[in-house]
């Protein structure tokens, strides 16, 4: 409950259908797309521009509210669950198109602003935002910015990372701030890293230039087929170890191809161990002559199939499969586990194998669906909620593959972010002396740990057991959503 | 953001003699006093600022490096980190004396993963040492500054070079890295994984610090396939204008020229003299170069001559042969050299600014216009794909008022810069030089990169007077 004062001084600066107090009102707003996490936030505040994001912040500042940033409310790690005594700060009012620059090939975005429509604003003049998480039919530039968002492009055209320019930010002492530039380097410490990725915890973002990339002309995709789940492991490393760096590399199991061709009728090879996608973009010359180099690796490799797109229609209906992989997923099973661990892609093999070990021996089906070409691992660890020590079990496989991950060089968490469901798993991947130092700069943007409390950096004390991503029929926000 | 990042002071004379006799006895022949070796430790190759360290330790691993800095630490001594010193903005002078760190005997490479295209170095390697080794791997690293210098200071600088158009720059091609912070203790940032949403960016955050928030002691780089088919070309152009309008459709098209270089026509007069490029007249210019397939390379190539034919520009001559190639590329990376050589002498500073491309033509023809109505000599290079050149200012050092107008030419190309929503450093980084032009940039944010260095380096040890202005 808040101090009614202070509700009043947020009432002065918004308008009133902005600020919602009402439990009805506020309900829509307790998780994001991590359901297993829910909390009513105390106040929700919809401003309208950036004048009223600084007079919030400076009010939630000086009366010592915790304030949560929101942009769609996609994220899978419980980074926008609000704090029950605090504010939550949705910026889906923020959403203009700021301007296009076609010779700097830069847009200037507000952060409410879908990522695909970034994509759509720029395509008359020939460009395109590259960063492409699934969702991004839905998903918010500030959340993306916010978590570092990855996708199936990121692979050849980089991270959120590296395809933004500059963000306008408040901090939490109500101060606007620039990170970054519009040209290609800025001098001094590079805080426009520093903010990305950073989950909401360092300041709230109101603006943003990204980086506009010339669409290719043409693209090609390969579907290869394995009949061993290691072997396709290693032809992702044979690729990428041919110095070819394809615009999309994924890579599916049997488990994964079957719940898909039941789903939209891709025409995947059903009996193959392994499907990989390979795309390749550029001019056509160039895609001819990467494509058959990719070709005759895969062959090299093992493949005992492989498709070429022959058409657009082609090229699109063979990564339709692999854009509904969890929504198929969730038709054939009452409930799954998604881990987002990412790994160095020389280890692609082993970790499958012992992926596949210990489904023998948990007794628990494993849908493997992941951006190989990253190393970035989504298994889905098939269960059902309902049977008695089903989820225990699954809890405890999520855990050793995340552990897993830790040891062969990797990471928790390569897209979806910490949040408040991987909290604990940082304690394992980060030794003390860099848990300090991100609390210390943690210290230096918000001394006082108002900008989403809880999330993103454990304090030394709280060092508890792995998170994970848990999707229960029907608590799954928008299901119909493609997501990873 | 309230206290202000504590003030740097010189160590008591008492403490150094302390600290330079334990150093001594625990390096030996690798903790130096001599002048010869503090002189060489005391500036880069930027214009002369020199200032000496008390003492130089050539360390052998990170855990020398850390018990260094723990004695240093404890004794509150300052720390500069130092390479092979080739830095322009004054980054290695010792301002308040202390221990010049030398890391330059911290030169193996650990590691190469072919399958991973990736390498760990230790921050002495250079990186010309580096590709040489990676020879016979088919990969190879390929960012290069003019300069041979380490990958660790390359690091610290956030370097680039002539073809970050197609590879990015450091920022994009370091993993990780292994650091030792200010109290000797030693972190390990980033992984070999490809992507992590885990923490902060403290991979990032340490490329470009300067060494001001901790010693980078090993690297871990991305690393490329060599190209099937790399071919040069130049075209020469009428007025600078056409030459920098064409690189600007070439970089809308998104053409993947791994180099695009400009030389303007005293530059090119003085590459001419300088690296005998007889074949070539005094013109405006724009080197390319194209790596990918053979197939691919020759559709570039099509495409980038046509633009440039449009503008005016001559038909190509290419450098197809690797010995023609190194011989032109070679001529570029002496082109400060060769500016220098125009007026034996005199000497010369690097300018650096950077624009978004789309103001690159404004911001190079106001430029030109505004040296040609100083009356000085200051050549024009560039890195263009990427929106970055440099002004080589030659001034006579025994005048004053030709220095003054020397240093208020590169304030003004700062500024014009800055005013274009550009930056006055694209790849020199700020060392002592720039630390009012980043104010002018940065702003508010200049508050927050304090505090940062206050949460990393509280005592303000590590390399201090550098790269964020004091409150």
């Amino acid at each position: 409950m808040l101090d009614p004062a202070f509700t009043s001084s947020l009432a002065q600066v918004l308008a009133p259908a902005s600020l919602l107090t009402a439990a009805e009102d506020t309900r829509p707003y307790e998780c994001d797309g991590l359901t297993l996490f829910r909390q009513q936030p105390a106040a929700v505040v919809l401003p309208d521009n950036e004048a009223q994001v600084v007079a919030i912040l400076r009010l939630c500042h000086a009366a010592r509210v915790p304030v949560v940033a929101r942009g769609a409310g996609t994220g899978l790690s419980g980074g926008a669950l609000p704090a029950a005594d605090g504010v939550l700060l949705s910026l889906a009012k923020l959403r203009r198109i700021v301007a296009i620059d076609p010779l700097a090939r830069t847009a200037i975005v507000e952060p409410g602003v879908r990522n695909l429509a970034i994509s759509e604003a720029a395509a008359p003049f020939g460009l395109f935002y590259a960063p492409d998480p699934s969702s991004q039919i839905a998903c918010s530039i500030g959340g993306n910015v916010a978590e570092n968002a990855g996708g199936v492009h990121c692979l050849k055209y980089g991270l959120t990372v590296h395809n933004v320019r500059k963000v306008r930010a408040v901090t939490i002492e109500g101060d606007v701030v620039e990170f970054g530039n519009d040209a290609l380097d800025a001098p001094g410490y590079d805080l426009l890293a520093l903010i990305t990725g950073s989950e909401g915890l360092l300041a709230v973002i109101t603006q943003i230039t990204v980086k506009l990339i010339a669409k290719p002309q043409y693209a090609q995709v390969a579907l290869a087929a394995f009949d061993d789940l290691e072997r396709a492991g290693a032809a992702v490393g044979a690729v990428i170890g041919a110095g070819i760096i394809p615009g999309g590399l994924e890579m599916m199991d049997q488990q994964a191809t079957r719940a898909v061709e039941a789903f939209v009728h891709a025409n995947y090879p059903l009996d193959a161990a392994a499907v990989l996608l390979i795309e390749s973009d550029g001019t056509p010359v160039e895609v001819a002559a990467e494509m058959a180099e990719i070709t005759s690796v895969l062959t090299a490799s093992g493949a005992t199939e492989i498709r070429v797109s022959q058409d657009e229609a082609q090229r699109l209906l063979y990564w339709s499969g692999r854009k509904a992989a969890f929504p198929a997923v969730g038709r054939i099973s009452p409930d799954y586990y998604c881990i987002d661990g990412t790994i160095p892609r020389a280890a692609l093999p082993r970790v499958l194998r012992q992926i596949e070990d210990w489904s023998r021996e948990y007794g628990l089906p494993c849908a493997n669906v992941f951006h190989a070409g990253d190393g970035n691992l989504h298994p889905l660890i098939l269960f059902d909620a309902n049977k008695p020590g089903d989820k225990e079990r699954t809890v405890e496989f999520g855990d050793r593959i995340l552990e897993l991950c830790i040891d062969v060089g990797g990471t928790i968490t390569g897209e979806h972010g910490v949040g408040v469901e991987k909290i604990g798993g940082m304690c394992a991947q980060f030794p003390p002396v860099v848990l300090e130092r991100f609390l210390g700069i943690k210290r230096a943007f918000d001394a006082q740990s108002l900008l989403n409390p809880g999330k993103g950096v454990p304090t030394l004390a709280r060092c508890a057991e792995f998170g994970r991503m848990h999707v229960h029929h029907g608590q799954l926000r928008h299901p119909d959503l493609p997501r990873f | 953001m309230n206290s202000a990042t504590q003030s740097p002071t010189r160590p008591k004379p008492d403490d150094v003699a302390a600290l330079t006799t334990r150093l001594r006895s625990e390096y030996g022949d690798r903790a130096q006093t001599t002048q010869a070796i503090r002189e060489q430790h005391s500036h880069g190759e930027g214009l002369a600022d020199a200032a000496l360290p008390d003492i130089v330790v050539f360390p052998h691993s990170n855990d020398e490096v850390a018990s260094i800095m723990r004695t240093c630490h404890a004794a509150r001594i300052p720390v500069i980190a130092f390479g092979v010193g080739t830095s322009l903005e004054g980054h290695v002078a010792a301002l308040y004396g202390g221990v010049s760190l030398d890391l330059s005997q911290m030169n193996r490479v650990l590691e190469v993963n072919g399958a991973d295209l990736d390498c760990r170095v230790q921050a002495g390697v250079t990186r010309e040492q580096l590709n040489v080794e990676l020879k016979g791997t088919g990969l190879f690293f390929p960012i290069d500054p003019g300069a041979n210098a380490t990958i660790g200071g390359m690091t610290s600088t956030r370097a680039s070079g002539t073809n970050a158009v197609r590879y990015g720059t450091m920022r994009e091609n370091v993993l990780g890295l292994t650091v030792v912070t200010v109290d000797g203790r030693i972190v390990h940032t980033g992984n070999r994984a490809r992507k992590s949403s885990a923490g902060y960016d403290l991979t990032r955050l340490f490329v470009g610090s300067e060494g001001t928030l901790g010693i980078i002691t090993e690297v871990q780089l991305r690393l490329y396939g060599i190209p099937e088919s790399i071919s040069a070309a130049v075209c020469q152009f009428p007025d600078l204008k056409s030459a920098v309008d064409s690189v600007i459709v070439a970089m809308q098209l998104g053409i993947p020229v791994a180099r695009i270089e400009l030389l303007d026509d005293v530059q090119m007069e003085a590459c001419i003299r300088y690296s005998q490029l007889t074949e070539f007249a005094a013109k405006p210019t724009l080197c390319f170069e194209f790596h990918g397939t053979e197939a691919g390379v020759r559709e570039q190539a099509q495409m980038i001559e046509q633009i440039a034919a449009d503008h005016g520009g001559s038909a190509f001559q290419w450098a197809t042969k690797p010995e023609e190639r190194s011989r032109l590329w070679k001529a570029r990376h002496n082109a400060y050299y060769a500016a220098m050589a125009l007026a034996p002498g005199k000497q010369g500073f690097a300018t650096d600014a950077c624009v978004p491309i789309s103001r690159l033509t404004d911001c190079v023809l106001e430029t030109q216009a505004d040296v040609a109505a100083t009356g000085l000599v200051a050549p024009i290079v560039g890195h263009v794909g990427d929106g970055n050149f440099h002004l080589i200012i030659l001034f006579d050092p025994a005048n004053a008022d030709e220095r003054a107008k020397a240093e208020a030419l590169a304030a003004r190309v700062s500024m014009r810069a800055i005013g274009m929503g550009g930056t006055c450093t694209g790849e020199h980084g700020v060392g002592v030089h720039k630390l009012e032009a980043l104010r002018a940039e940065h702003g508010d944010a200049v508050a927050l990169m304090q505090a940062i260095k206050r949460a990393l380096d509280p005592l303000n040890l590590l390399n201090p007077g550098k790269t964020v202005p004091l409150a």
